[in-house]
């Protein structure tokens, strides 16, 4: 048996029992979501279903208010990504780029806000919101997820640029371009991978937060997926759990997809942004 | 100013004004969401505030005096220190491992991958609210798994008792902390260069005595840093332990975070809730100098 075999199953019989929990709630969200609904409360419960019930799916979708949750959600974290990065960009270019006093100040005061998590403050965020009149507001999130972000996008940006060459640069002021023109038409087009990276990363935590959306929001209609989902299963005297299973299944399958493909680059990316 | 002056480019001079312009709108945007809460949270605890969140009177401090006479948050301030360092612990020991293997080449390893990552790309509100279902005592999956491998012979609640349901909770915490402290520690095994282990392979060093005395002291600052922002990410998680038993029974599974939650917006204490939102801010500054050091060690090593 080559070295390598061995090895493999060796790994395999170590990585195993892991990787079964890992996979578990998925094979949980499949096998309920599936289930024809009389037979999710059936003692002893069994893994397989007696039929495929597709039609779960669309039940969920207008039972649990799907869509509209969905549409939230895309749009509270993609305006909440867009606003951090454009805060982040100009932020991470002064501290790759440029020499000045107060960057090491600067690059603490980044440190300390990555440490603060919104569960810390979130009295102080939930009463500003109030002052500001931005409860039951969308917008509040938007702007807590940008702040909150920030830290994060300026720290990994500032890595990937600063292994982007000055001398692009310096030869397109050469060639009588602003530092304005070089800037948007040099510069960010070879930053556009950082970019990506930090947006998606960014994208995904926007996506995923809870505690936030949790204090802040109010009306139903408003609430993205996670909160929507919560609140299914938080009062409800009955839960109707293949509903909540499909939604979970719908609202993570694609995430989960996205993040598999994307892993090695991101991954690479990551490592190279928070570790060098 | 050093001579060689001729040598700077426009890039090089010491540009004050135009960094602080483009540094600009995120302190605005830093202060505004996240400054300004800490300074009402530090005014909000020196004085009374009704349950509407209208301030009262000066109240110095003892909103602080009367937190520390709760004996629900002294018993919280226990767990969360279990609970942080059970998590933390645990995804540690469990990722040096994996980060070594997914470090190797395999058959399988790039699925291999994805697997262990997987646990990051799900909300863990979502994932909470799956495990609270497979958990569920009449008719969820776990249950119904041990009942056909005949380890159980009756239903168990395992979210109905502090004694299983806050293992389940240490559990889920490990297993949603791997993938992050895995990536760390991977990004730290692929800086090693493979000639350092030919050479001690040549010199008739085990596998064992390689990881030992090669790739652990190598690894350290690594470690260092991943035990550190774990720590932060584990001390400041709420949605594990809100969905699945938020902090009950009895408040036998609260931690910091979740009795934080109650007292402000269930109990409708915020003045005592903020006062103990500062002690949780004082612990987080604490790690976070603790990261600063380790952070810049490191960086005067790799220089």
């Amino acid at each position: 048996m080559s070295q390598k075999l061995k090895r493999s199953i060796l790994f395999w019989l170590v990585l195993g029992p892991f990787a079964v929990v890992a996979l578990f709630p998925y094979a949980v969200m499949l096998s309920t979501a599936l289930k024809p609904g009389d037979e999710i409360f059936v003692f002893p419960p069994t893994w397989l279903p007696t039929r495929l019930a597709f039609e779960n799916f669309v039940e969920m979708w207008s039972a649990t208010g799907f869509g509209t949750a969905l549409i939230n959600s895309l749009l509270i974290a993609t305006a909440g990504t867009l606003l951090s990065l454009l805060v982040a960009i100009p932020a991470a270019y002064a501290l790759a780029r440029l020499r000045w006093h107060g960057q090491g100040l600067y690059r603490q005061f980044l440190l300390v806000a990555q440490m603060l998590s919104p569960i810390v403050l979130v009295i102080g965020i939930f009463r500003l919101m109030a002052a500001m009149g931005l409860v039951d507001n969308q917008w509040a999130l938007v702007l807590a997820y940008a702040a909150f972000n920030l830290a994060f996008a300026t720290w990994m940006m500032s890595s990937y640029f600063r292994t982007i060459p000055k001398e692009i640069e310096e030869a397109a002021w050469i060639d009588g371009a602003t530092r304005m023109q070089s800037l948007v038409r040099v510069f960010l087009p070879l930053a556009l991978p950082a970019l990506a990276v930090t947006g998606i990363f960014t994208f995904i935590n926007c996506w995923n937060e809870f505690v936030l959306a949790l204090t802040i929001l109010r009306s139903n209609e408003k609430y993205p997926l996670t909160l929507q989902i919560f609140t299914l299963v938080g009062g409800a005297y009955k839960i109707n759990w293949h509903h909540v299973m499909a939604a979970t299944f719908a609202a993570t399958v694609p995430v989960a997809v996205v993040f598999a493909l994307l892993q090695r680059a991101l991954v690479r990316g990551l490592s190279l942004g928070s570790v060098k | 100013m050093r001579s060689d002056e001729r040598k700077t480019t426009m890039l090089d001079r010491t540009r004050t004004l135009p960094a602080l312009l483009l540094i600009l709108p995120s302190l605005a945007l830093s202060i505004w969401i996240i400054g300004y809460p800490i300074y009402d949270v530090v005014y909000t605890s020196l004085h009374e505030v009704n349950r509407f969140g209208r301030v009262r009177d000066f109240a110095g401090l003892t909103n602080f005096a009367k937190l520390f006479a709760d004996p629900i948050f002294i018993a919280s301030l226990w767990r969360t220190v279990l609970w942080t360092a059970t998590v933390v612990g645990g995804a540690i020991l469990l990722s040096i491992p994996i980060a070594v293997m997914l470090n190797e080449d395999f058959y399988g390893r790039g699925i291999a991958r994805v697997i262990v990552m997987l646990p990051w790309a799900i909300s863990l509100a979502m994932t909470a609210i799956v495990w609270r279902w497979s958990l569920n005592g009449q008719y969820g999956m776990i249950n119904a798994t041990l009942f056909q491998l005949g380890i159980l012979d009756g239903p168990v609640e395992w979210l109905a008792s502090f004694d299983t349901a806050f293992p389940i909770e240490i559990a889920i915490g490990i297993l949603v902390s791997i993938p992050f402290t895995a990536t760390v520690l991977l990004g730290g095994l692929s800086s090693i260069p493979a000639d350092v282990y030919e050479a001690a392979t040549i010199d008739g060093a085990t596998g064992w005595q390689r990881f030992r005395y090669m790739t652990l002291p190598l690894m350290k600052p690594f470690l260092q840093i991943a035990i550190v922002l774990n720590v932060i990410n584990v001390f400041n998680s709420f949605p594990i332990i809100w969905v699945l038993t938020q902090g009950e029974p009895a408040n036998s599974t609260d931690i910091l975070v979740t009795y934080l939650y109650k007292l402000a917006f269930r109990y409708g204490r915020l003045d005592t809730a903020a006062a103990m939102s500062l002690i949780m801010f004082a612990i987080l500054l604490v790690f976070t100098a603790a990261y600063i050091v380790l952070a810049r060690r490191s960086e005067e090593k790799g220089a």
